[in-house]
């Protein structure tokens, strides 16, 4: 068996956190550095309770020792990340992009993986777009004509800290870019609901399509397959509603429930964005003989 | 004489009550109207405002785009609003685009306790130049003093003037005073009150707002808005003016407004019927009423406990989706009751 | 610990329980966490939870967060030994998380130990300041998360002026700045600022209680207040010591409806408010030692003025929010309250 992919952290917040618990259970990555800024946030704590070398110097540990990961997760800002982009590109590091940065192609797993696979830099898009564009994608392989898909979620108020909310627009700008992208569908829109009901609420996601004429016989194998695709990635997703005809539109409401693995289990929305992102990375280690022999040649 | 900022959303709110299916003439013709009554100012879009147009929520029959023009066309003095709810309408896909049509007015919106979502879109408007209110929706949702807290954040984000809105129609009119109370402890800008009559109190909370020192309210004409409707606009400015409170509207061309709105806008004058009297009851907003009556019927539910188990999962607006999930719920509970009862 | 003092207790908190034990049901099957849980406020309120379990099933799960368990184990062991209790060592402020399960908090972490406060300001400060910090922290990942209760203090007030009877919520003084006898006040004023900031930001369901002053068991008798020194001059047949005219006026509250109260608090309080806690019935500390000398034959000697020059104060508080609000009432009276404190520590 080969060695495990060896991928580093940046970013120690509740995310990079949350994403070094995953990673610790993948077989095929091992978590070689958690970087962050603050040597004493409790991500750090966090990661040297479970043994991981940490540093809190930020992009500038990676610059000083290149050999420490050949993979790294970005969980910083958007701001953040156009910075760190330049320098990891130049070092050749593969990068995931967990902010709402937009540097590199939009991967969604169950839609794209191998495709995603050529590009150096991937952006795991949004929450909610990691939730849809695999229902929206199959609605535009089994349906003719799909005139309009619109995605509307609504997460527990506590799981959006204040950069999801100052970053609402671009939340829907790029949902809506990706729900497109992946569908096919001539309009696209995307709705975001914050509740804040006690105790939390799961995430949930409705996509709803007009169609001229909807056809769920060819919708529902598809829908079945593409859900254990996501479910073998994302163990708490699921579809709770339809495919149905509602109205004369096609409606599948689905809730994703995160695995509580740093983050509270109610924060589907967090936790998906993370399993697609360990997803991914797996992807590259599962190839990674091969890539890093085309990396070398070119 | 004190004045009384009376701001009419009858073809926004009233949108609501028709699927969101008002015309472009409808449009026109209510907004001649209104200025020549001398409203202040008109809301017009979406019953959501603006970008809401969708299946989730109804699909507008009139675009904004078009919507906002032919109403700026046909306004004279009155002043151009719209709501705007941060996750559903963007800077960049709708709100410049209003700006640019030239909305006067720009009223941000959010749940009760979701004040911060509101900071871009606020400070977007003021850059522009435009008069900027805060508005909190479902208000009854959230203590006085946790409201005055939301309400603080969006005056630190550069709202000139606060709204709070009643929108599942459930004050009494001592609620209302507590509330205006604990904002004006709280705020320097001015207050607003947007009042819903499921329990038929939309004009004596609007009362209990300005005695309380709010010195802006809404209101439509013939209470022309979601479920049981608003306040009633021509009785509002009434009641105000024997008040003696100043408003700037004509009385007997508000009642003409009326008239006209009730001919032309509406297909029935909004009652207090008895699933609004159970929304408002439940605490939930009254936008509800017509999606929980089709859904109902398919699921072949009550009503009622719809609205009921809706108040009790505090569903919020803009959460519609949640409705055939709790009839699905329910269908299912009402189809295994029998069994579960003969195996006791 | 002897056979005695534990049956003392549980019959306060029995007698404290009844007839209201229900208003709690929320914490049924629950797990609540007490930070600084082995101190004398997360002593009896980990006793009243043990009570709710044995006598009402309540099946509520306990955790009790604190540097000392290790003592709380030797000392306590009628507590520490229950399966439904699970002790934590751990410093609050360094604190990461806490069991995924967590439904309740009530953060206890802090010395009110003005003696610690003055030798050991910093450390006095930072125990509130950082420990507040890290417990928001983590109760912001726990999923099924109901109340927070953050125990502030009457103290925040800033002295009482002598006019105004009881402090309610509302009264608007505060501790002098920038002097190290209001360590404790002024930090405790910060963690409550902290607390609604985590409220909004985070939008953590969270409640205040300020409490005032308590006498009864699991307190040190040794603490330089006064009800505690008169106990225990008392106790050791020695005359009771009256800085002052004695007409200074302060006011206690039994521990077992303290105890009830805080859990009240916890479960029906409604998030973003805040409640004092202690007796509303103010008591002139000569009438205080003349209470307890009452307990002892031969009567003590009550000696007034020991202290030259010592400043007549008050510290009394409304309580109108907690008994108006949650139906809140005090089951023990001051005389009550003497007689089972004295009784306890004879045991």
């Amino acid at each position: 068996m080969n060695p495990r992919l060896r991928v580093g952290i940046i970013g120690s917040g509740n995310i990079g956190t949350d994403l070094m618990i995953k990673i610790l259970r993948s077989p095929l990555l091992e978590s070689t550095i958690f970087i962050g800024r603050n040597i004493s946030s409790p991500g750090m704590a966090k990661a040297q309770s479970l043994g991981v070398p940490t540093s809190g110097e930020s992009i500038a540990y990676i610059q000083k020792y290149p050999d420490c990961c050949d993979l790294v997760f970005d969980a910083t800002s958007a701001k953040d990340h156009e910075y760190h982009a330049k320098i990891l590109e130049k070092l050749g590091k593969i990068v995931i992009d967990l902010t709402p940065a937009n540097i590199g192609p939009m991967c969604v797993p169950a839609v794209n993986l191998s495709e995603s696979l050529g590009a150096k830099n991937v952006n795991m898009v949004t929450c909610g777009g990691q939730a849809s564009i695999p229902i929206a994608y199959v609605i535009g392989k089994s349906q003719k004509n799909v005139d309009y898909i619109e995605v509307v979620s609504s997460i527990a108020s506590r799981s959006a800290g204040p950069a999801t909310r100052i970053n609402l627009d671009e939340y829907i700008h790029t949902t809506e870019r990706g729900v497109q992208k992946f569908s096919g569908a001539k309009r696209t829109k995307t709705i975001l609901n914050l509740n804040p009901a006690i105790p939390c609420i799961d995430m949930q996601t409705t996509i709803l399509c007009k169609v001229d004429q909807p056809d769920l016989e060819s919708l529902k194998p598809m829908l079945a397959d593409m859900v254990k695709k996501i479910q073998s990635y994302v163990p708490g997703y699921e579809v709770i509603v339809g495919p149905i005809i509602e109205n004369g539109r096609i409606v599948v409401m689905v809730r994703v429930k995160g695995l509580g693995d740093y983050l509270p289990a109610y924060a589907g929305n967090l936790d998906i964005i993370n399993c697609a992102a360990v997803a991914m990375a797996e992807e590259y280690a599962k190839t990674w003989d091969t890539y890093s022999q085309r990396m070398d040649n070119t | 004489m004190k004045y009384v900022l009376v701001s009419d959303p009858s073809l926004r709110d009233g949108n609501h009550a028709i699927q969101h299916q008002l015309s472009e003439e409808q449009i026109a013709a209510y907004c001649r109207a209104a200025d020549a009554a001398g409203v202040p100012i008109v809301e017009v879009g979406h019953g959501n405002g603006l970008g809401a147009s969708s299946l989730q929520l109804g699909e507008s029959k009139t675009p904004d785009d078009r919507a906002l023009r032919v109403a700026r066309e046909n306004l004279k003095t009155t002043k151009l609003g719209i709501h705007v709810i941060p996750g559903f309408a963007t800077i960049e896909k709708d709100l410049k685009h209003a700006i640019d049509i030239g909305v006067d007015v720009i009223r941000v919106a959010a749940h009760v306790t979701e004040a911060d979502l509101t900071q871009r879109h606020i400070d977007f408007a003021r850059s522009k130049n435009k008069t900027v209110f805060g508005v909190l929706m479902m208000s009854h949702m959230a203590s006085p003093e946790l409201l005055a807290e939301q309400a603080k954040k969006m005056e630190s984000y550069g709202a000139e003037g606060f709204i709070f809105m009643d929108s599942a129609g459930h004050y009494l009119p001592s609620d209302v005073t507590e509330r205006v109370v604990a904002l004006k402890r709280e705020l320097s800008i001015a207050i607003g009150f947007h009042a819903h009559n499921n329990l038929g109190m939309a004009i004596a909370n609007s009362v209990a707002a300005v005695e309380a020192g709010a010195s802006m309210l809404d209101g439509c004409a013939r209470g022309f808005g979601a479920g049981a409707g608003n306040a009633q606009l021509e009785v509002l400015v009434a009641v105000l003016h024997r008040m003696g409170y100043e408003t700037g509207i004509d009385l007997y061309k508000i009642l003409d407004a009326a008239d006209l709105a009730e001919k032309e806008l509406m297909s029935v004058v909004p009652t207090i019927k008895s699933t609004s009297v159970v929304s408002g009851l439940a605490g939930v907003f009254s936008g509800f009423m017509k999606p929980v009556d089709r859904i109902a019927k398919q699921f072949n539910l009550d009503a009622r406990d719809i609205f009921f188990e809706l108040g009790r999962r505090k569903i919020i607006a803009g959460q519609e989706d949640i409705i055939i999930e709790v009839a699905t719920e329910l269908a299912k509970r009402t189809q295994t009751a029998p069994v579960q009862a003969r195996s006791v | 610990m002897n056979v005695r003092a534990v049956d003392l207790i549980r019959e306060d908190c029995l007698s404290g329980l009844e007839g209201r034990s229900e208003q709690l049901s929320p914490l049924r099957g629950d797990t609540v966490v007490i930070t600084g849980g082995t101190g004398f406020t997360g002593t009896w309120l980990a006793e009243m939870i043990a009570a709710l379990n044995d006598q009402y099933s309540f099946g509520t799960k306990l955790i009790l967060i604190s540097r000392s368990t290790d003592h709380f184990k030797s000392t306590r062991p009628h507590l520490a030994n229950r399966a439904d209790i699970t002790l934590v060592k751990s410093d609050v402020r360094y604190m990461v998380e806490l069991p995924k399960e967590t439904n309740w908090v009530i953060h206890a972490a802090a010395n009110p130990d003005n003696r610690f406060h003055s030798t050991n300001p910093i450390e006095a400060m930072a125990i509130i300041s950082d420990g507040t910090f890290a417990v928001l922290k983590a109760v912001d990942r726990c999923g099924d998360f109901k109340m927070f209760l953050n125990l502030s203090s009457g103290l925040i007030y800033g002295s009482q002026p002598l006019e105004v009877e009881r402090i309610s919520e509302h009264y608007a003084g505060a501790p002098s700045c920038g002097s190290v006898s209001s360590v404790y006040a002024e930090a405790k004023r910060f963690a409550e600022t902290l607390c609604a900031a985590a409220r909004s930001q985070a939008r953590i369901p969270l409640v205040t209680a300020r409490p005032f002053a308590f006498i009864g068991p699991y307190q040190s008798m040794d603490t330089p207040w006064a009800i505690n020194n008169f106990i225990r001059d008392a106790l050791n047949g020695s005359a009771i010591r009256v800085h002052g005219d004695g007409q200074t006026v302060r006011s206690y509250m039994y521990p077992s409806d303290m105890a009830y109260w805080y859990l009240r608090i916890l479960t029906g309080g409604s998030s973003g408010l805040t409640y004092n806690v202690g007796n509303p019935e103010g008591i002139t500390l000569q009438n205080l030692a003349l209470m307890i000398a009452g307990h002892f034959t031969p009567s003590p000697e009550i000696r007034l003025h020991t202290a030259a020059g010592a400043a007549k104060t008050r510290f009394v508080p409304e309580v109108a929010m907690a008994v108006n609000e949650l139906g809140l009432a005090q089951k023990v009276s001051m005389p009550q309250a003497i007689e089972r404190t004295i009784r306890w520590n004879k045991a």
